[in-house]
């Protein structure tokens, strides 16, 4: 192992292209990146589809598989934005899918962990918050932006709560975004740090009795980042959860 | 344009919505599952604690951070350099609080206990 160089914590999150396409200025180049989302996609239907082939009343791993995610997801969007949200469960799901098949499958050595991507993660939430908001206007008209006045402050601080309110609500997408991107980032940085620290005192001469203490380390972050990748995913698709019900129901 | 028949539509919606909240709640009360929930209880209140505490954290930094950048935004455009971006950043900060105060008052996510 080169010990000196070599190892760059970050370079794992690099962007290559894979088969370059250009038109004129635009690099529509399909890139690593893309690569592990068509895999994203190709798992996360696959395990639709088929888990759903053939009904048995006993369902299979497959089936059972299919079967919990779904009403895992149905749950959480009743329980946090009533039934009436269930005409967003696609969407959801949807979402909740791709950001937990991203975030297992980067986990996975070798691969490219796209939601450690902040562009990526950021057009989830800006595609979030941008229904709650057309959504909102479209079935509640001008009135929706009364989630901005609320009725019952004092009409003496209603601006400035107001103003409050509206910082707090185009904070939501930096929040949601940043959160998981940062989780992501963190998480393969320490786990490949870790990684170098085994490879860097195995080749240390006599210190290279210490190298089974980072990597015992390495274990345990790894499953630590296995619990924060499926937690992270939760937490974004019960946030879209959320700030849906703000658009179905803006008196709340 | 939000009026009459959105208006009817949206209190029915509310009354289907109250009678399966109550009918889940009955069902809750009874349902076997309910040992099942506190059994696997160590777990999940450590996962769902790491997720509140990171929900918790950036919903106040992004509070900050948005404040600060519509000063900053808004200094630039009005000229009126530090002034605004002082009045946003205290308003962010503001705001910041305000999230982490309605995550606190309103648990969404698990069953509130």
């Amino acid at each position: 192992m080169a010990a000196g160089e070599g190892i760059n914590p970050i370079s794992q999150f690099e962007v290559r292209d894979i088969v370059p396409i250009h038109f004129g200025n635009l690099n529509l180049s399909y890139t690593n990146s893309a690569l592990f989302m068509t895999v994203v996609f190709l798992l996360s239907a696959g395990l639709m589809l088929l888990g759903t082939a053939n009904h048995a009343l006993v369902p299979g791993r497959l089936q059972s598989a299919a079967e919990m995610t779904y009403e895992f997801t149905a749950n959480m969007v009743r329980q946090t934005a009533g039934r009436e949200a269930m005409r967003f469960f696609p969407f959801v799901f949807a979402i909740f899918m791709f950001v937990l098949f991203s975030n297992i499958l980067g986990l996975i050595p070798y691969t490219f962990a796209i939601t450690a991507q902040i562009v990526v993660t950021a057009c989830l939430a800006i595609l979030v918050n941008g229904l709650v908001v057309v959504y909102g206007i479209r079935r509640h008209g001008l009135s929706w932006f009364r989630l901005f006045w609320p009725s019952s402050v004092n009409i003496a601080l209603r601006p400035v709560i107001s103003l409050i309110e509206i910082i707090s609500f185009l904070s939501r997408p930096i929040s949601l975004s940043v959160r998981l991107f940062a989780n992501m980032l963190a998480g393969h940085i320490t786990l490949q740090v870790f990684g170098a620290f085994v490879a860097g005192l195995a080749a240390a001469g006599i210190f290279a009795v210490l190298a089974p203490l980072p990597f015992v380390m390495t274990i345990i972050l790894s499953a630590f980042e296995l619990l924060v990748a499926f937690l992270q995913a939760y937490v974004f698709a019960i946030l879209t959860c959320v700030y849906l019900n703000d658009a179905i129901h803006p008196g709340h | 344009m939000a009026g009459g028949p959105d208006g009817e539509r949206d209190d029915d919606a509310l009354h289907a919505r109250l009678a399966s909240l109550s009918r889940s709640l009955d069902a809750g009360k009874s349902s076997p599952d309910q040992p099942d929930v506190t059994s696997t209880g160590e777990d999940s209140t450590l996962a769902s604690a790491i997720g509140l505490g990171f929900r918790v954290l950036t919903e106040f930094v992004a509070g900050i951070a948005v404040g600060a950048l519509i000063g900053w935004a808004l200094d630039r455009w009005l000229r009126t350099s530090p002034l605004l971006l002082i009045l946003f950043l205290g308003l962010g900060t503001a705001a910041g609080f305000w999230n982490v105060y309605k995550i606190a008052t309103k648990p969404t996510g698990s069953r509130s206990a």
